[in-house]
């Protein structure tokens, strides 16, 4: 089998200056600084085939934006070897970059000033597109997105949700063969989410590029990811199907109860096998009046599996 | 080859075509920028000569007249500025320290080029826009300009730009290791300024100094330009200028290569 992303014992580490409290610590650090190295990556190892979408999920530094930074050219790694497309994203080479793509969430990747009409002419000469091509491609994305009206409208004049629709256009432009989506929906609300989402369904099933997604928004690798990957402090944790990772996970249920004269409901989470035993807790506990079972949702599923694994 | 060849015209006068626009877009800065900034530096240096030969009560200095002076004055603000690249250079720095250059590192083109190409768009416009004002002072005033050498002289200018290019291409690269380097962007610009002849004339500065800076590229920005539209040099100056700049420029773009391979190693993608 070929894989279009392959990595082996991928690492970074990033020196850091140990900046000390107050003024005479700044005076000492003119010429006396003290750097630590901290591993943001250790020894991953991934294989990811084409038209896969590969769901990046772990807390704030867990090493999220580090592993997509390396796959994409970005940084070095400090250890490792690292292919993508059969070419080492570090050497930046010209057929790497025009067939992979990479969205950055929270910055802008299209030009500010000028329409996004514009800018995706401009995107057009950078990867050497036939002019007339890529504009049809612009107009049916655009018509998928359901953003035709705004193309001829600078950048800055656009509401956060349509300016994330103009960049995933702009990253799709040149029809990558991988891409790297780093928090596409952050900050949009659930209308603009949801046809984010399903765009980005519809569009690999049709065009199959390889997608590695990193999102906030559980919603985000529960309908997209065929495969989740879940990191905690530079390590992978979790590497399997998102079904595969609900199943195994210790908290499945939850019990929703309300005891009489009581206005709040309460929650307790449980694994499948306890649900006499927490079941007969709740009862003796008080006289019950409301009584329901419910899945654990995902998000909750990979916080308590995140957390847990970040006290180990 | 020729389909590269054409890719990278295309792309470049793009980029050109985007600094354009861009700054267009902002008229106020665009007006303040080409238009105010240079008409201030212009009225205090004929100040400044109109001052010294008042009190000098001399007819000639270094063998040049008031009017030789009063054109220096108005031709090297209009050159001064267009060999400068202040807010090109602030920006490569700031895309570097601040980690937006991920979106060029991503793309398939060059950050050198990127910025090259943009800053001679915005040169060239500039320019062409602003060019009447020198040209209608010293038609009215009759200032001894030679209006045939002004092509060559602009010519050279540009050139000089490649430089400035590549020097803030240096200091840019600066950012990867150091983050915060305006003060190095302050230093090199106001040395630059000073090296450049802007302020005066390098040929009234002490014979030694005057002929070390000669064959520095830095008069090629400002000084043998308009020296040689004014009069004071012949072509031979001009012909120096050019093969002077093209060696410095060799060397900066060695030196810029080798910091952009280092800074690229040491960069930890900021802001992404």
């Amino acid at each position: 089998m070929s894989f279009v992303i392959k990595t082996e014992n991928l690492g970074r580490e990033y020196k850091t200056y140990q900046k000390k409290e107050g003024v005479i610590n700044s005076i000492k650090g003119f010429w006396n600084r003290e750097y630590t190295s901290k591993a943001a990556l250790k020894n991953v190892s991934l294989e990811i085939e084409s038209g896969q979408i590969v769901g990046l999920v772990g807390a704030n530094g867990a090493g999220k934006t580090t592993l997509l930074k390396i796959l994409s050219g970005l940084i070095y790694p400090t250890t490792g070897t690292v292919r993508v497309l059969g070419f080492e994203p570090w050497k930046r080479e010209t057929d790497y970059l025009r067939q992979m793509s990479v969205l950055l969430g929270q910055k802008n990747q299209l030009w500010w000033d000028i329409s996004a009409r514009d800018s995706y002419a401009l995107l057009a000469k950078i990867y050497d597109l036939d002019l007339i091509q890529a504009k049809k491609r612009v107009t049916d994305l655009a018509e998928m997105l359901n953003c035709h009206h705004v193309l001829d409208t600078q950048l800055r004049r656009l509401s956060l949700g349509e300016r994330m629709k103009m960049e995933i256009i702009g990253s799709l432009l040149h029809s990558p063969k991988v891409l790297f989506l780093d928090e596409p929906t952050i900050g949009l609300d659930i209308l603009a989410q949801t046809t984010i989402r399903d765009f980005l369904e519809v569009y690999v099933n049709e065009f199959k590029p390889a997608i590695i997604l990193t999102s906030h928004y559980m919603d985000d690798i529960a309908q997209l990811a065929d495969r989740l990957l879940l990191i905690s402090k530079g390590e992978m944790v979790y590497d399997g199907t998102v079904d595969r990772f609900s199943q195994t996970t210790e908290t499945s249920k939850k019990l929703i109860y309300r005891y009489k004269n009581d206005h709040a409901e309460r929650e307790l989470v449980f694994q499948n096998s306890e649900l006499s035993e927490k079941l007969n807790e709740v009862v003796k506990s008080g006289e019950v009046v409301e009584l329901k079972i419910e899945e654990v949702d995902f998000e909750e599923v990979i916080h308590r599996f995140l957390a847990k694994e970040s006290r180990i | 080859m020729k389909k590269s060849f054409i890719a990278f015209w295309r792309r470049n006068l793009a980029f050109s075509e985007l600094a354009i626009v861009s700054n267009l877009e902002y008229r106020f800065n665009f007006v303040i920028d080409a238009f105010v900034q240079p008409l201030i530096t212009v009225g205090i240096e004929l100040l400044l000569w109109i001052a010294i030969f008042k009190t000098t009560e001399a007819t000639l200095i270094g063998g040049f007249g008031k009017e030789a002076y009063l054109a220096y004055g108005v031709w090297a603000p209009f050159l001064g500025r267009i060999a400068v690249s202040w807010m090109y250079e602030s920006m490569m720095v700031e895309e570097v320290s601040s980690g937006s250059i991920n979106v060029i590192l991503a793309r398939p083109i060059s950050f050198y080029e990127y910025y090259l190409s943009q800053m001679m768009g915005y040169k060239f416009i500039t320019t062409v826009l602003s060019l009447l004002a020198p040209l209608s002072v010293s038609y009215f005033f009759h200032l001894p300009i030679h209006y045939d050498r002004i092509p060559l002289a602009l010519l050279l200018v540009f050139y000089y730009l490649f430089l400035i290019h590549t020097l803030s291409f240096v200091i840019s690269t600066f950012a990867f290791f150091l983050t915060r380097v305006r003060s190095l962007t302050l230093v090199k610009n106001l040395t630059l300024w000073l090296l450049a002849g802007e302020l005066v004339p390098i040929d009234l500065m002490p014979e030694t100094l005057s002929k070390i800076l000669l064959l520095s590229p830095f008069p090629s920005g400002v000084y043998i330009p308009v020296a040689y539209m004014t009069g004071r040099v012949d072509i031979n100056m001009i012909s120096q200028g050019f093969l002077s700049v093209s060696i410095s420029i060799l060397v900066s773009c060695l030196i810029g290569h080798w910091l952009w391979k280092k800074g690229l190693e040491e960069y930890t993608g900021t802001g992404a």
